[in-house]
């Protein structure tokens, strides 16, 4: 990297001679590290998942979430670093709830998302404080339907059918494509539902993860829909177990392919 | 050194008149007159009754909420769940209840989000009344109560065991399988006591009331609210709170019977 | 001056992500002597390793009580860990106050995971210099945590931290399957056998600098009831000095070793002078032993 040595990199409040912040394009090498985190839309509801990459085996199974409540009714999926994804979930409970406290209503997805990123961006600004290392997925049922929407560290947040952040995440964005081009193609536009977006990104993050380089790691899946009271809570164990054996399935069916 | 005394009424500053550097310190707060805090309630709720029974704790009261006199809101729901195994029920000030509601609700629903992460079971019955019962005591001590009067009803998940008490605007707290607010803790009370202690003894150690019983006794009792108290109406839900969760009735109404009526003096049709 | 420009503060990325500082504070916490943990279905144990910095001196403890369920052994800088618990013991009276609940142990150790992140976050602060383990047990039973400089807790069956802690971990990931249905005096011995392997050659647990921490029923076999109410209650409570002597002896027998412990001991009559010449060998590990090994893992990023 160019930027190296010239000490345009050093402070979040300084623009190198062609106008690149470098710290907050280092804070996005420390995402590029995680395990990968997805975020489905459904026609029914949002499916939120990530691969959560096990450093000991001393861990206590199913323990140690990445994934956090911002509200009832709205997820938090964030990759990076593990300690400033506690703080900006922190900081989203606390923005959903002063809108309640407020307006006596629940945030929507995008109003949370909103403030949210102007959060990250606040740590773009000044030289007193770091970006966070983190790429995040907000996803939520609301009086408008489903949404999801994913915030980078500079603070800037797009809406999506289907996103991933972290290692692996451009194979992810690969899988999550065809599946959205299916159903844009056959003219389901709302896609598919949570019940079947189970599988899909369990199978993916099977699919992403590599056995050989990467850590042992741990599935963990929340949803958002009517089953689940339209809040959001972790997905049943037996749907959870059922869609990793179909992805383990899928996965040796693919090897025995190639 | 040895100054003028200075004329009485300096003291007061009445009508805030001293140029600031004269004001006195703790002077400026009091010049635009006494703090002034909640020193009646508007809209009100009348009594709320609350039972243990053998499986649970059943809460009973009415729907309306009366300004003065006035039977003003007529389809008012005093009963309050929290979570899944803990209920309030609320008489007093009416907007005091729905700030409680607002708050307590709030800190149950951040509780709820902590739980996805740590899975830790939410704030118990005893927990919630803990809480009010701070709340209650801190605020009457700053001179601005709560203005109610609250029966907490639970099952603790933990004992196995139902939970019942009570706390009020004056930071007051006791427990009892009968309880009951207000009016009620005068006309109900005894007779919630009397069919409690009929089957379990004076000590509660003997059997406990059956839900048909329970509901017995509140029934028969809210028929007395209503008759001898003029700030209750004839529609009343009860809640019944076991190891299963909450449950609240619709609103039901007792059977009156009114014929007495004809024959008491200012009432009926005499003229004399 | 600097290993490399983005190391001097804790508020630059490098190029590849990391945050220098944040990993050399991680070190800081190696510095310190052993604390291992582990917990079974009922019950939850801290062993440290105490160490003192000369023979005018007593040993610096490591294990501090937090409240009835909660209590920690630290690794690293004495004064950042009495900050943190004082704390963390501030917390826990806060909620027995308000709610009149024991708070849950997750929540405290985040607690203090949130307030060391923003130390990594903000120019001018730096990075708690101190590692925890923390045991505990609330409504849903007894638990483990390893809360650490980078601002991350996590749960853990057994954990060991400060130096040598990896000979220990190796010890502990070879063995913890057998801890879940464990009795407090196997866990014991288990998590003694791990901190004898942070032990350099010729050093021996003893009385001076071994150190016992439980949570969860007590046991009269092991634990002298008669001078803990703590442990009739099964609140944590800490065995050292001559209160640890029961719980070495049941160790050493169940390694078929000679219950008095090492030879070189035996020779000296009283028990007195067994602590003394324990003492002065511990002395003299005032040291702080060479480069952590490798594969000691840095958990800033997972």
């Amino acid at each position: 990297m160019t930027s190296i040595g010239t000490g345009y990199d050093l402070s979040v409040s300084t623009y190198s001679p062609d106008g690149r912040l470098f710290q907050v394009e280092y804070a996005h090498k420390a995402v590029e590290a995680a395990g990968v985190a997805i975020g489905l839309r459904c026609k029914d509801g949002v499916i939120l998942g990530v691969e959560r990459l096990l450093h000991s085996k001393l861990l206590v199974k199913g323990a140690n979430r990445r994934i956090a409540s911002l509200d009832e009714h709205i997820g938090l999926a964030s990759a990076g670093l593990l300690a400033d994804g506690k703080h900006l979930a922190r900081r989203g409970r606390e923005e959903a709830s002063s809108f309640r406290e407020n307006y006596n209503s629940p945030v929507t997805v995008q109003i949370l998302s909103d403030r949210i990123s102007a959060y990250l961006q606040a740590y773009t600004c000044y030289g007193s404080v770091r970006p966070f290392g983190l790429s995040s997925i907000v996803g939520g049922v609301d009086k408008t339907g489903p949404k999801l929407f994913c915030i980078e560290p500079s603070g800037v947040y797009y809406g999506y059918r289907a996103v991933a952040v972290g290692k692996g995440k451009a194979l992810a964005k690969t899988e999550l494509e065809k599946i959205v081009n299916k159903n844009l193609e056959s003219g389901t536009e709302g896609g598919l539902t949570v019940r079947e977006a189970i599988d899909e990104v369990a199978r993916i993050i099977y699919l992403v993860h590599d056995d050989n380089k990467d850590k042992d790691f741990e599935l963990e899946m929340t949803w958002i829909c009517e089953e689940s009271g339209n809040k959001h809570a972790l997905v049943p164990e037996d749907l959870l177990k059922s869609a990793e054996e179909k992805a383990k399935a899928a996965l040796e069916e693919g090897m025995e392919e190639d | 050194m040895w100054k003028q005394p200075a004329p009485a009424n300096s003291s007061f500053n009445d009508y805030n008149t001293f140029p600031l550097p004269q004001t006195q310190r703790g002077q400026s707060s009091h010049a635009h007159g006494p703090v002034g805090h909640t020193q009646q309630p508007l809209v009100t709720g009348t009594s709320v009754l609350g039972l243990k029974f053998d499986k649970g704790v059943m809460i009973a009261a009415d729907n309306l909420a009366s300004y003065g006199s006035l039977a003003r809101f007529r389809d008012i729901q005093r009963l309050h769940p929290l979570g899944k195994h803990t209920l309030l029920g609320v008489a007093g000030d009416m907007s005091d209840f729905q700030w409680l509601k607002k708050e307590l609700d709030a800190l149950l629903r951040e509780e709820d989000a902590l739980a996805l992460s740590d899975s830790h079971p939410s704030l118990s019955p005893k927990n919630i009344y803990e809480l009010l019962s701070n709340l209650f005591y801190a605020r009457r001590s700053k001179m601005n109560p709560v203005w109610n009067a609250v029966l907490v009803g639970g099952w603790d998940k933990v004992k196995e065991e139902s939970f019942l008490a009570y706390v009020d605007l004056l930071g007051t707290t006791y427990t009892a399988p009968t309880l009951a607010t207000g009016f009620g803790a005068h006309l109900a009370q005894p007779l919630l006591r009397e069919a409690f202690e009929a089957k379990a003894g004076i000590n509660g150690d003997g059997p406990l009331l059956t839900q048909e019983e329970a509901e017995k006794v509140l029934d028969d009792s809210m028929k007395v609210l209503f008759y001898r108290d003029a700030r209750s109406i004839n529609k009343y839900q009860i809640a019944t709170i076991t190891a299963e969760g909450v449950s609240i009735s619709d609103s039901k109404s007792s059977d009156t019977y009114w014929k007495f009526a004809e024959g008491l003096r200012g009432y009926g049709a005499q003229t004399q | 001056m600097f290993r490399n420009s983005y190391d001097s503060d804790n508020t630059t990325f490098s190029p590849q992500g990391k945050l220098f500082q944040v990993e050399y504070a991680l070190e800081a916490v190696k510095q310190g002597s052993a604390a291992i943990g582990l917990r079974s279905k009922t019950h939850a144990v801290l062993l440290t390793l105490k160490r003192s910095t000369g023979e005018l001196a007593t040993y610096q403890k490591k294990l501090i009580r937090i409240d009835d369920h909660v209590g920690v052994a630290i690794a690293g800088l004495t004064s950042d860990a009495r900050v943190l618990s004082n704390f963390m013991r501030q917390q826990a009276m806060r909620s027995r106050m308000t709610y009149g609940r024991a708070i849950p142990v997750g929540r405290i150790v985040q607690s203090i995971a949130d307030r060391a992140q923003t130390n990594t976050q903000e120019y001018g602060k730096r990075p708690y210099g101190v590692g925890f383990l923390v045991i505990g047990q609330d409504e849903t039973g007894p638990h483990l945590y390893e809360f650490s400089p980078s601002g991350t807790a996590f749960e853990y069956y057994a954990h060991s931290i400060g130096a040598r802690s990896q000979s220990a971990k190796t010890y502990l990931e070879t063995n913890f399957a057998s801890f879940e249905n464990a009795t407090l005096a196997e866990l014991i011995n288990h998590g003694l056998s791990a901190l004898h392997d942070t032990l350099q050659q010729d050093k021996h647990l003893s009385l001076a600098n071994t150190s016992i921490a439980i949570i969860g029923p007590s046991d009269g076999e092991i634990e002298d009831l008669n001078h803990s109410s703590a442990a009739k209650r099964g609140n944590f409570r800490v065995w050292e000095n001559d209160g640890v002597n029961n719980l070495l002896r049941a160790w050493r027998r169940s390694r078929g070793e000679n219950e008095d412990g090492p030879q070189e001991e035996e020779d000296k009559p009283k028990p007195e002078a067994e602590a003394e010449t324990a003492q002065s060998a511990e002395g003299s590990e005032q040291a702080p032993p060479g480069a952590p090994a490798a594969g000691e893992d840095v958990t800033m990023e997972e």
